[in-house]
């Protein structure tokens, strides 16, 4: 590694600090491995993303060991449209009144809900993250106008807001919508956890080290605070991204989320199972399955957060 | 005392602050719509009357200059006035979403209370017995339900006990058509259709208080008192009624009100599959018909109930934590 990194002209403190890195991943790597459960999320959680990445050859080794008349596709109106029909050999879930196959949409679904659990997650972060670690390492007047706005976040129930944003925003349903929509309304408990940090790092002696240096408030958050931050900051996206994944799954059941004809979600599924009357028709593989995933799903990213949260959390560490 | 009472002034002021940001975001989303604002107070339908909808323009303002219109905006919202709702002219917004209320408080306020009690009841017993089968058990449950949607536990209770066993009906706050009357065969149907929901609401989020609560008093019982406890003879019960519990509780209010923003949210999604006519189902019909004075009549209320429930959290800590009230 090092010596691809030189070719490339990097400088020696770089180097230095990609070996840094990697010695810190390794080590935080063999505690997070005793972690029995983080262990099981973990696996979990690669089994949905090769599924969710390889999606279509998925559905073409399946058609071909179950002998089934063609590789279906989620939006194929293979079947009548209508009510549904139950699990066949042919249709292992059964089929929806759009006449595609529940078992191939579930499979596709994985795709859009982890991708917006992931993006959404980006965003609210990127924002929680920026507005705490400056409100905290300013203070005085601009910490209060920031938290002033943060309250009003987090006194407002995220359904609520996200309800009135999906309804209010211009343009039609989109993923890119659902991303937004999630992502600006998830980011204030981030932020108070972040100026809580900043603000007991902030008095540590390299701090003032680094300012009377000459250093400016910008470097200084960039180079001194926030690396120490973010470990917590990690382990805390994780758990960001079961939420997320909760939000998408219902604001796609709630109708507000992404066009069904065009994009399949697990929410928009359920959404689907409820106004076809999944129960009345004995379909109940309709609503279990898709539900069950997203359980699944965010359970692993849950138990990958707690562990990583149980290694970077210095309030956790102490028990 | 002095530095209780600065204190709540704070609690005070910050709350108002927020209430204006409130009704400010609420301005600002409600004006970004494309298109003029007439469209967000009067109703698009061509059939209503001209003289109904001039009418509208004419009191709340809609011609006049943005910033006239902004301190109309607050001043209305101050008393709680957000115009017609479109679906029914005449009748104003907030009154409709007043009369869903009690659904809502109905529903929210018997889960809340039962998820807090038996939350609290698991997580002190998990933590008192830790590392037991009964603690990894409800550690199990807990997680299961935090990563389940409350949507979904609805969909699958009613698949369970309303069109499978048909144990209880499926939909409504009460037996179709009917109102809510004081007599015991009245009373008798509001409990039989509450019973799915609140176990939905209910089982979804007692292991979030069962964890806090027991997070809470595993921090509590490393303390030095509790060791002086035990040292002075107490018995292990007694220890944890007079010296573990109580002081577990701050943490505990804290993040009650905290939850409460979660418990809305759970109550909506509920509402939406119950057909439970509470502001929740309100709310999500209004996005539909896009009755923009319902759904900020319905916006501003919750923001304002939250505000106050977490300014009455505040001072319940500020009154129970002896750092702060004995100065």
């Amino acid at each position: 590694m090092t010596s691809e990194v030189r070719r490339r002209g990097l400088s020696g403190p770089t180097i230095e600090r990609l070996r840094l890195l990697r010695k810190k991943t390794v080590a935080t790597w063999k505690v997070y491995r005793r972690n029995r459960m983080g262990m099981i999320g973990l696996v979990a959680l690669l089994a949905f993303v090769v599924i969710s990445v390889f999606a279509p050859q998925v559905m073409w080794v399946l058609s071909h060991i179950a002998g089934w008349p063609s590789v279906y596709g989620p939006f194929d109106e293979i079947a009548p449209v209508g009510s549904g029909l139950p699990p066949t050999k042919d249709h292992w879930l059964g089929t929806d009144f759009r006449g595609n196959d529940i078992l191939t949409r579930t499979i596709y679904g994985s795709r859009v809900s982890l991708l917006i659990g992931l993006v959404a997650t980006l965003v609210s972060m990127g924002l929680g993250t920026a507005v705490g670690l400056f409100s905290g390492f300013w203070g005085g007047w601009r910490d209060e106008v920031l938290m002033r706005v943060t309250d009003v976040f987090l006194v407002l129930p995220w359904l609520v807001l996200m309800i009135v944003l999906a309804a209010l925003l211009p343009g039609g349903p989109s993923v890119m919508k659902v991303v937004f929509v999630i992502g600006i309304t998830g980011w204030s408990g981030t932020a108070r956890m972040v100026r809580a940090e900043v603000m007991s790092i902030k008095n540590w002696t390299f701090v003032e080290r680094a300012r009377s240096a000459g250093a400016g408030d910008y470097y200084i958050v960039r180079k001194h605070i926030f690396p120490n931050v973010f470990p917590l900051v990690f382990a805390n996206s994780v758990l960001t991204v079961a939420l997320s994944i909760l939000s998408e799954s219902t604001l796609s059941f709630i109708r507000l989320g992404p066009d069904p004809t065009r994009v399949v979600t697990w929410g928009n599924m359920l959404e689907d199972a409820m106004t076809g009357h999944a129960f009345l028709n004995d379909l109940y593989l309709w609503i279990l399955v898709p539900g069950l995933c997203i359980v699944f799903v965010v359970l692993s990213f849950t138990l990958i957060g707690s562990a990583l949260d149980e290694i970077f959390n210095p309030k956790l560490r102490k028990r | 005392m002095k530095a209780m009472t600065i204190m709540i002034i704070r609690k005070v002021l910050n709350s108002v602050i927020t209430l204006l940001l409130v009704i400010i975001l609420n301005f600002a989303l409600f004006r970004l719509m494309p298109g003029n604002p007439i469209n967000v107070m009067v109703p698009p339908d061509p059939r209503i009357p001209a003289e109904y909808k001039q009418h509208l323009i004419d009191e709340y303002g809609l011609n006049d200059p943005m910033y006239v219109q902004f301190f109309t905006y607050i001043k209305n919202a101050l008393l709680f006035k957000f115009g017609d709702s479109f679906t029914d002219p005449g009748t104003p917004a907030m009154s409709i979403v007043l009369s869903n209320l009690k659904w809502t408080l109905i529903l929210a306020g018997t889960s809340s209370i039962l998820m807090i009690v038996i939350g609290m009841a698991i997580g002190i017993a998990s933590a008192w017995k830790r590392g037991s089968l009964f603690d990894s058990g409800s550690l199990a449950f807990t997680l299961f339900f935090y990563a389940m949607p409350t949507f979904w536990f609805s969909m699958m209770l009613i698949a369970i006990f309303a069109t499978g066993l048909n144990w209880f009906p499926d939909s409504g706050a009460l037996k179709f058509g009917t109102r809510p009357e004081w007599t015991w065969a009245s009373f008798v149907d509001l409990i039989r259709h509450l019973i799915l929901p609140a176990a939905s609401l209910t089982l979804g989020a007692i292991g979030e208080f069962a964890l806090i609560m027991r997070g809470s008093l595993a921090d509590v019982m490393t303390e030095d008192y509790i060791t002086t406890a035990r040292a002075k003879g107490l018995r292990e019960r007694d220890v944890m009624r007079y010296h573990a519990v109580p002081n577990a509780m701050l943490p505990m209010v804290v993040l009650i009100a905290m939850t409460l923003a979660f418990v809305v949210g759970g109550v909506f999604q509920t509402e939406i599959v119950f057909n439970y006519p509470g502001v929740g189902y309100l709310t999500i019909k209004a996005t539909y018909d896009l009755n923009y004075p319902i759904l900020q009549a319905a916006f501003f209320l919750i923001a304002v109930i939250m505000i106050i429930a977490v300014f009455i959290a505040d001072l319940l800590i500020i009154m129970m934590d002896p750092r702060i009230s004995v100065g």
